[in-house]
């Protein structure tokens, strides 16, 4: 066996059940075809989660992976992915995250860690290099992220560990709790901390001492400089730095695509009480940064006066900032950092909690929702007690908050009412992003592998509407034009398998894909550089294309058709009404076909064709969807989905 | 004297330094193979990397046993492998943990890279310099300290 480069080359298998750990090799061909973090987990979850699995069943499998380039000094190469069956939406669920424990892990001396089974008492994991110990969590029961942090910090004696822990939220079986580490950095979407918490484990504490090696230091070591000097000199560098994402706030309204109560307008009138400038002039006190990034762009902020005085903590990024602001209607920033820091203690992800709040405002609001059924809150937009009083309910399944506490879609089917009104696709709650103002984004939402998330494309150029870029590098000017449809299924599977390798790299999307530091080419000088792995660019476009067909087949298994690729209909529907994007609305069926044709997945079912998995080497997957051998085009049906995206196409949200 | 510094409230605790240092001195990455170890503390935002400080008087030098710890005239440690015996004597003696213990189960310490600190080259917030100063002995709970005052942290 060659050894590995840049890998750790082991994996670790936690069996809960039966109390048993394993540590497997890693396989040389699950690297070289789906690179590591996002692709090592998926490839793992289509072979080991089959059709039948309840999510929060001992049968689903909980994945953490690093990837080859974390725990080197490549700038950003400090994220994880965590992926198992999702609570929330019953199809592939993932989430990423940064800060400090993926290299961590990766010192530990493990590329991915496979949590299985469950536990009979409530635990914790510690991870000590090869030692790994299922300790006692009866205490930690309960106790929000940070009491969790810091009992199991004190209790281990060293505060030098890396710690990723579930909150109270994710014990109350609340469907999207999220994975915290570094206290503030939670893989937060599809619900992974309430897969955690279901196997009766609040934390996993990392203690890693080893080290990582790369194959051909001398040129990765320029490959980096070369990285650094980039980043520096790049338009972006200043506002990242200041600003994080928090700065995209102000743009998105100025677009015109800022989500406003509910996705009833693009643009927010208290905008710049909220946004990231102010945040930057008067709250933040520090730059704090990701393991080896070298924009960086995390801040430390704190509240000095009013009734929240005296709070502080990091971030806020602009999902959640915007998510607590112009998505119900707040105009108080404090107010907006309050229910965020709620959001981290509990343990809830941010955006799918704003998302149930601000639906159930809007039924409230046309009267579809009485006083007596939310508890007796006053739902109207902003309203900051009723905000705060519902993340606290919903932590705990209380009352009313009981009801929002499975998502938006399943809150819908619960009342009987407003499933339309639900911004959500395959039951992940949308993003900040109206996709009537950009509709290669939007185009993203509805065919995103785990439900109605930009992060599987985010085609960031389009925010620049430069017609240049959308020529020279898809040959369609459209392309990159945001209000534009043509070339859009060009731009977003190209977005897609871009992302999907910066995902499995485990690099940030924010400074390897918007920015564009880390096209295909360069990845692959970099992969070789630190694995020896020779790949051309093409290949490794291969492996991120690979990645997110495995995923596609993934929740076609689960019964996902063309039907469900499909956003709600307030934005198929009604045009936006002010704001620079005026008159929008979002038609999405000549976008999906010009898409599933890049794809090469059959127009009418969405699914891919036998021809395009094989030429991916996926053809024991092709199998096992029972594809047609034969004339991959044909209007024979796929044994495994009968009934499903034939004749008119009906959107599974109208 | 010139010594390396810290601002601390500069620093982002992003540890590239950690692994610029271990890549320079071992070709590799590691924390564990740095001189320079970031301490953090996330509940208050707070970052601070630790090294050797080049101080007047040294325990560790004066304590090990084996004498095997002296000083260059630049004030970095230099370390006589053949007469340590790896009793990690030095390590506890250190009022600034700035010593760890390498792979071949000898101290490892800030060298200054020769004179040309490549953190302080690589660290991408300028929290770290090379200097001239009298002496640089704040401890990281006094810095802590000094922060949350300024910030408004009351915990
Ligand atoms: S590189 Fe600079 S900012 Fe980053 S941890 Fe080290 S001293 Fe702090
Ligand atoms: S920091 Fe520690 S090892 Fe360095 S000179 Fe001072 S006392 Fe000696
Ligand atoms: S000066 Fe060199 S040896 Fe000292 S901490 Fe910095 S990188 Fe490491």
């Amino acid at each position: 066996m060659p050894r590995f480069y840049g890998y750790a080359g082991r994996i670790l298998r936690i069996d809960l059940t039966r109390e048993r750990t394993k540590v497997q090799e890693l396989e040389g061909d699950l690297a070289r075809g789906f690179l590591g973090g996002r692709g090592l987990n998926s490839k793992r979850l289509y072979e080991e989660v089959s059709r039948h699995v309840d999510p929060l069943s001992p049968e689903n499998k909980l994945m953490f992976s690093t990837g080859p380039l974390v725990g080197t000094m490549f700038p950003t190469a400090s994220r994880f992915n965590v992926s198992a069956k999702s609570p929330l939406t019953g199809i592939l669920g993932d989430s990423n995250a940064g800060g400090h424990f993926a290299a961590e892990l990766k010192f530990a001396g493990y590329d991915q860690v496979i949590i299985e089974g469950r536990s009979r008492r409530p635990v914790y994991i510690f991870i000590d290099d090869d030692e790994v110990e299922l300790r006692d969590g009866s205490h930690l029961s309960g106790k929000d992220v940070y009491e969790a942090d810091e009992a199991i910090r004190r209790e281990i004696g060293d505060r030098r560990i890396q710690i990723a822990v579930v909150g109270p939220a994710a014990e109350n079986g609340v469907r999207y709790a999220g994975i915290y580490a570094n206290l503030m950095r939670p893989a937060a979407r599809t619900g992974m901390g309430t897969v955690m918490a279901s196997k009766g484990v609040k934390a996993l504490a990392v203690r890693g001492t080893g080290s990582v090696e790369v194959a051909d230091p001398g040129r990765f070591e320029k490959l980096v400089e070369e990285v650094e000097d980039e980043i520096y000199s790049h338009e972006q560098y200043w506002p990242r730095r200041r600003m994080g994402t928090t700065r995209i706030l102000m743009m998105a309204n100025a677009m015109g695509f800022l989500p406003t109560r509910h996705y009833r307008s693009g643009v927010f009138e208290h905008a710049w009480e909220v946004s990231g400038e102010r945040l930057a002039d008067e709250y933040n006190v520090k730059t704090r940064g990701c393991f080896a990034c070298t924009i960086p762009c995390s801040r430390f902020y704190v509240v000095r006066g009013g009734r929240f005085s005296g709070l502080y903590g990091e971030g806020p990024e602009y999902e959640a900032q915007g998510a607590f602001t112009a998505r119900v209607g707040n105009g108080d920033l404090d107010l907006a950092l309050k229910a965020i820091d709620m959001c981290n203690r509990l343990g809830l992800d941010a955006l799918t909690t704003s998302e149930c709040i601000s639906w159930a405002m809007e039924l409230y609001e046309r009267g579809f929702l009485t006083r007596e059924e939310a508890d007796g809150l006053e739902l109207s937009w902003g309203n900051g007690e009723a905000i705060l009083t519902l993340i606290e309910k919903i932590s705990r399944r209380e009352g009313f908050g009981d009801v929002l506490a499975d998502g938006s879609r399943a809150a819908a089917e619960r009342l009987g009412r407003g499933m339309e009104l639900t911004m959500q696709v395959k039951g992940l709650d949308l993003i900040m992003a109206d996709p009537r103002g950009l509709k290669g984004f939007g185009l993203g939402f509805a065919v995103a592998s785990r439900g109605g998330d930009h992060l599987r494309s985010e085609p960031f150029i389009e925010l620049s509407d430069d017609p240049r870029r959308g020529e020279e590098m898809f040959g369609i000017p459209e392309a990159t034009m945001r209000l534009a449809y043509r070339g859009k299924g060009r731009l977003v599977s190209y977005f897609e398998d871009w992302c999907a390798v910066i995902d499995s790299l485990e690099v940030c999307k924010n400074i390897m894909e918007n920015m564009e530091i880390l096209p295909f080419e360069r990845a692959a000088e970099v992969l070789e550089a630190a694995t020896g792995m020779r790949m051309s660019p093409e290949e490794v476009r291969r492996c991120g294309e690979r990645i997110v067909n495995l995923e596609r087949a993934f929740n076609v298994r689960e019964g996902i058709t063309r039907r469900d690729d499909c956003l709600p209909r307030r934005f198929r529907e009604e045009p936006l009404t002010g704001g620079a994007s005026k008159g929008s609305i979002f038609e999405q069926e000549p976008m999906l076909e010009e898409y599933y044709r890049e794809r090469g997945w059959n127009s009418e079912t969405g699914i891919p064709e036998r021809g395009t998995l094989e030429r991916l080497g996926l053809k024991h997957v092709a199998d096992e969807l029972g594809l047609p051998r034969e004339n991959p085009g044909s209007e024979r049906e796929p044994k495994a989905f009968k009934g499903a995206g034939r004749g008119r196409i009906v959107c599974a949200t109208s | 004297m010139k010594r390396l510094l810290v601002r601390a409230e500069s620093c982002a605790g992003c540890r590239f330094c950690e692994m610029v240092c271990s890549f320079s001195h071992e070709g590799r990455f590691s924390p564990s193979l740095s001189r320079i170890t970031v301490i953090k503390e996330d509940r208050f935002g707070f970052d601070y990397p630790i090294f050797c400080r080049l101080c007047e008087s040294c325990p560790p030098a004066d304590s090990c046993p084996s004498r095997a710890l002296g000083r260059s005239p630049e004030g970095t440690l230099m370390l006589d492998e053949e007469a340590c015996s790896g009793c990690g004597t030095c390590l506890k003696a250190c009022p600034h943990t700035a010593l760890k213990i390498g792979e071949a189960s000898k101290p490892i310490f800030c060298d200054l890279c020769g004179g040309r600190p490549r953190c302080v080259e690589r660290c991408p917030t300028g929290a770290l310099s090379y200097e001239e100063v009298e002496e640089f002995d704040e401890k990281p709970i006094e810095a802590l300290k000094r922060l949350m005052e300024r910030w408004g942290i009351h915990a």
